[in-house]
């Protein structure tokens, strides 16, 4: 069976590398792609069909909810999650306005398990 | 010399940042809005280089700073400064546009302490959240003067050897992060409040050793 598509989308190595891990130990049934801003986030979605993005909010060029709807206009439905330090009711509200998850740094295991099994519900 | 390495300094970066996230989350709860804080820029450089740094990006004359102590198995003092002529904006912008300039300025001192205090103890306690380290704060202090004055870390050091009893080290070995920070309010477009500012962590060589040895530790795992 083809493993599920994940992407993290982090200007931080050290974030990217935390996810790597989570996804290395406990979802190995997963491919995470990763991508260091929004630029290149779009190229290597280009195409693929997802099952899930993490996006973090704060980066160079695009922020990560004009990512998010980038990536809904491509892919209508697909399951993202802001990522982001900035925990501000303010910023929950605006992910949820475009229909997307909020996941307050630091990442953890349980917090992408979390995320997953809202998909499968 | 002492060095991070790219990644060291990255992953400080994203501590940083996660710091700030709650220090603005703190500070929206003060002003009922959001707060946007980012850090576009940090440096890891020499005491003497933080000088020439900040000497270089200040434009202004009049200076206005919050100086913070802390003390532990990480020592050194946190630094907040930001143009003088901008702060009654900034406690303006935080408390309510309607008061009168009279009260604004008595209450300027007050609530600068507040949002430095905010601000500086986000910073530090960020590394507490990831790293096995413990130190305390002392109380923050508010400073205004010329940027000759308060852009001068060697005058910031006497203040901090006088508090902690700390003795010099290897000047050489001293580091200290220059983080450049920008606070916005994000009101509607016209009201909106932009701030640049700086924080500066001077750590001593023992403390910038200890957050080394942290940092390798936390990338070895992953």
């Amino acid at each position: 069976m083809e493993k599920k598509k994940a992407l993290i989308v982090d200007d931080s190595s050290l974030a990217r590398m935390m996810v790597r891990k989570f996804f290395t130990e406990g979802f190995k049934d997963w491919d995470l792609l990763e991508a260091k801003d929004a630029l290149e986030a779009l190229e290597k979605a280009e195409g693929l069909p997802l099952q899930l993005a993490l996006v973090d909010f704060n980066m160079p060029g695009m922020n990560g909810i004009d990512l998010a709807e980038k990536l809904l206009e491509k892919q209508p439905g697909l399951s993202i999650h802001l990522v982001t330090a900035n925990i501000q009711e303010r910023m929950q509200l605006r992910a949820e306005s475009i229909g997307i998850g909020f996941i307050k740094k630091p990442i953890s295991q349980e917090k992408i398990s979390d995320a997953m099994q809202r998909l499968s519900g | 010399m002492f060095r991070l390495s790219e990644l060291e300094e990255d992953a400080l970066k994203e501590f940083f940042n996660m710091g700030l996230g709650m220090a603005a989350n703190s500070l929206s709860q003060m002003v009922n809005n959001e707060v946007l804080l980012t850090l576009p820029k940090l440096k890891v450089v020499t005491y003497e280089e933080a000088t020439r740094m900040l000497v270089q990006h200040s434009q202004e004359e009049k200076l206005v700073a919050v100086r913070q102590n802390f003390r532990g198995e990480l020592t050194g003092t946190a630094l907040l400064i930001f143009p003088g002529s901008e702060s009654l904006e900034l406690v303006r912008t935080l408390l309510n546009d309607d008061i009168p300039l009279e009260v604004l300025t008595e209450l300027e001192q007050e609530t600068l302490l507040d949002v430095g205090n905010v601000i500086l103890n986000a910073f530090l306690e960020s590394f507490t959240q990831m790293m096995s380290v413990e130190f305390e704060f002392e109380a923050a202090e508010y400073l205004r003067g010329s940027s000759r004055f308060l852009l001068d870390i060697s005058s910031h050091l006497a203040a901090q050897r006088h508090s902690l009893m700390a003795t010099g080290g290897g000047e050489d070995e001293e580091r200290a992060f220059v983080l450049m920070m920008d606070f916005k309010t994000s009101d509607e477009e016209q009201k909106q409040h932009t701030l640049s500012g700086f924080v500066v962590l001077l750590f001593s060589h023992q403390a910038m050793l200890i957050l080394k040895r942290e940092l390798e530790v936390i990338l070895s795992n992953l």
